[in-house]
């Protein structure tokens, strides 16, 4: 521990923060140290595997399922008793740049519809060049013998639809896009 | 006739749960194995496995009626159980047993066709005088007809699969606009699910409960109700939570029900096991909607209050037994809730979340019941519906059993897959569901977040990330961590405290 501690001050890892998809900041110092510091003040967050192959939480007295159910660099989606957050986690240095750039770029113009599962696209009810109002349906999938509408979560002009009717689509196949009003 | 031989024509958590009883009572099983998922577990519980593995026709395996009745008269089995859904209330699938003389398990196929033909059972009801609403006679010729009925019927109007059922070919219209886009949406959605796009329409009752009552009827005229099941808490009008009884109702409002639910089953000659399902509004009128000629997903939650093995009854009055019990031994005694686990992502508006169950642990107790079809390693696969589990809870009194519900919930734990679980805790922290207070809008106007998670839950999956992704870190700049032990783990392979 000691040996570790000598050259924490200095390493990256030092202080990390877990930036929510709500930009809410989770800031935690010497994360791989038995006490964390969290706020401002010590603590301790027990992490188990139980024999049955679960990883869970101890905290305050409760066990806490949970798994990282996607990583990819420095995204992360933690399920944590059946909920998942998404983070990214940011030195210090990278979450001063990041804002930087983001208050630099402005907002996009352009929102994509994804296609939220797999499935089959019975109708597309709208077409390239047509206005569309948030909450508007776009479009219908069919997943598990269900048909879903697709509906637009911002308002303004289709400016491309990137599928046809019967196509098979793959969860997060880009479906649409909106050039926002 | 004794039953000696059951063919269950269905999968999953239902496929077990017959082939359980069957057991109990000495009858030999039959299963039937899919390409689509050939190892599921409900065939490891079946005595004999049929294979349906080599694709022959277009026809969905649980679909193919003449491939099912064919098996059953080569293997030389008495009867079929159909579960539910697929040909559960398929009346000619009944009719070509009854032809081949081999014992469905439920009612009479004259019976499945007159209640699943939703505008018959509405006319039969009418006769005997149940509550109905306002609505057209018969089905609809075309969506320019649904508009003019919607017209005069009064907004808002639903739209309903005459052949409809779990949800599916239902849609509501609040204005005109609307009438002929959503009659094409639940017509088509009809057309594929039960194989007949034609539909009826009826006035909107829009907050209402959604009581139905459980009907078990014999073959020599015996007909009993076993109280109701509160089927409130629906989201697309899919069930999502069960109960029994019902906060809503009072012993005289039971009595009225019951005698109305039964009724319509005798106004029909029904046997076997049925459901007959009513709307209640805030007045406490009633009205009745259809009647399910099957058994229910949610039938568990009866069995736990009144201690009646529904499968058993069923399989029993298809041997042409009398009921052993009256009305007046009925007892329904405690509270029961069940939870329908689905694998489906609360957080992205209920998307179904395929893929393998890595890991899956539930809760153990006396009042505790798991009907599960899932298993370490099963695959949710897009090919059948969502539902992987129902929990179900009994104790003495609602109060307690919400109690003991929050603990269930709690430890039950499914690891490799997104799950309803979050939902559930949802509706058990809900103020207005814990008094008993709700009604079917409780997803839309009530439970405006649809997933639960405690203050500090956030907090500590966003430890987890940092941690990770300091470990990586680490790694990558070739440090050993636990020098101590002379080996570099990982957190997924390490039996024991990890921090």
């Amino acid at each position: 521990m000691a040996e570790k501690n000598k050259g924490a001050k200095t390493t990256k890892k030092s202080q990390l923060i877990a930036l929510s998809a709500a930009n809410k900041q989770y800031s935690f110092t010497n994360p791989l140290e038995r006490v964390v510091k969290y706020k401002g003040e010590n603590v301790k967050i027990k992490l188990y595997e139980d024999p049955n192959g679960f990883s869970y939480v101890l905290w305050k007295n409760k066990k806490y399922p949970l798994e990282i159910i996607e990583k990819s660099q420095n995204k992360y989606t933690v399920m944590l008793n059946g909920v998942w957050h998404s983070f990214t986690v940011e030195t210090p240095f990278s979450l001063k740049r990041k804002k930087f750039l983001e208050s630099q770029a402005g907002t996009s113009s352009s929102v994509t519809i994804d296609a939220p599962m797999p499935g089959k696209i019975v109708e597309v009810l709208i077409e390239e060049g047509a206005e569309v109002k948030s909450g508007e349906s776009l479009l219908i999938l069919e997943a598990m013998k269900m048909q879903n509408e697709i509906s637009s979560h911002v308002d303004g002009v289709v400016k491309k639809i990137a599928i046809r009717q019967n196509d098979s689509v793959m969860k997060d196949d880009l479906l649409i896009e909106i050039e926002k009003s | 006739m004794k039953i000696k031989s059951i063919l269950i024509a269905n999968r999953g958590e239902i496929a077990i749960r017959i082939m359980r009883t069957a057991k109990q009572m000495g009858i030999e099983t039959y299963a039937i194995k899919t390409a689509k998922e050939p190892t599921a577990w409900y065939l490891d519980e079946a005595d004999h496995i049929i294979d349906f593995t080599e694709c022959l026709s277009d026809t969905p395996e649980f679909l193919d009626i003449e491939r099912i009745i064919y098996t059953v008269k080569e293997n030389k089995i008495d009867a079929v159980h159909p579960g539910y859904g697929f040909l559960a209330e398929n009346p000619v699938f009944a009719r070509r047993c009854e032809e081949e003389k081999i014992n469905f398990i439920g009612p009479s196929s004259e019976v499945i066709y007159n209640m699943g033909n939703k505008t018959v059972a509405k006319d039969l009801a009418r006769k005997y005088n149940v509550p109905l609403l306002r609505g057209s006679k018969g089905t609809l010729l075309n969506a320019d007809y649904a508009r003019r009925m919607a017209n005069i019927i009064g907004y808002p109007v639903i739209l309903k699969a005459a052949a409809g059922g779990g949800g599916r070919g239902m849609r509501v219209a609040t204005n005109e606009a609307e009438v002929e886009r959503m009659y094409h949406l639940a017509s088509n959605e009809s057309a594929k699910a039960f194989n007949d796009p034609s539909m009826f329409i009826e006035k909107y009752v829009a907050e209402p409960r959604h009581i139905e009552f459980q009907i078990l009827a014999d073959k020599h005229g015996n007909t009993i109700h076993l109280g109701e099941r509160e089927c409130s808490i629906q989201r697309k009008h899919q069930k999502l939570l069960e109960e029994s009884p019902s906060p809503a109702l009072d012993p005289e409002l039971r009595k009225k029900m019951g005698e109305a639910a039964i009724n319509i089953a005798k106004a029909v000659g029904y046997y076997s096991a049925g459901t007959v399902e009513f709307l209640l509004d805030a007045d406490k009128n009633f009205y009745f909607m259809e009647m399910n000629t099957r058994i229910q997903v949610e039938h568990p939650v009866t069995e736990m209050v009144t201690g009646i093995d529904l499968i058993e009854q069923m399989i029993r009055i298809a041997q042409g037994e009398k009921l052993r019990i009256s009305q007046e031994e009925v007892r329904l005694e405690g509270h029961a809730i069940e939870f329908r686990i689905n694998a489906e992502d609360v957080q992205s508006g209920f998307s179904p979340s395929l893929g393998t169950i890595e890991k899956i642990s539930w809760p153990e107790g006396e009042n505790i019941r798991v009907d599960t079809g899932v298993r370490d390693g099963s695959v949710i696969t897009p090919y059948f519906d969502s539902m992987i589990a129902k929990l179900i809870v009994y104790g003495e009194t609602r109060d307690k059993v919400l109690q003991d519900s929050t603990n269930a919930i709690r430890k039950s734990w499914i690891k490799g897959t997104k799950t309803t679980l979050s939902f559930c805790r949802a509706v058990l922290q809900n103020g207005n569901f814990r008094k008993g207070n709700f009604n079917t809008s409780f997803l839309s106007s009530e439970l405006k977040i649809h997933y639960h998670s405690e203050p500090d839950e956030e907090m500590l999956a966003a430890f987890f990330a940092v941690y990770d992704y300091a470990r990586d870190l680490e790694e990558a700049e070739g440090k050993k961590l636990n020098v101590d032990k002379g080996k570099n783990i990982t957190p997924w392979l390490l039996n024991k405290r990890l921090r």
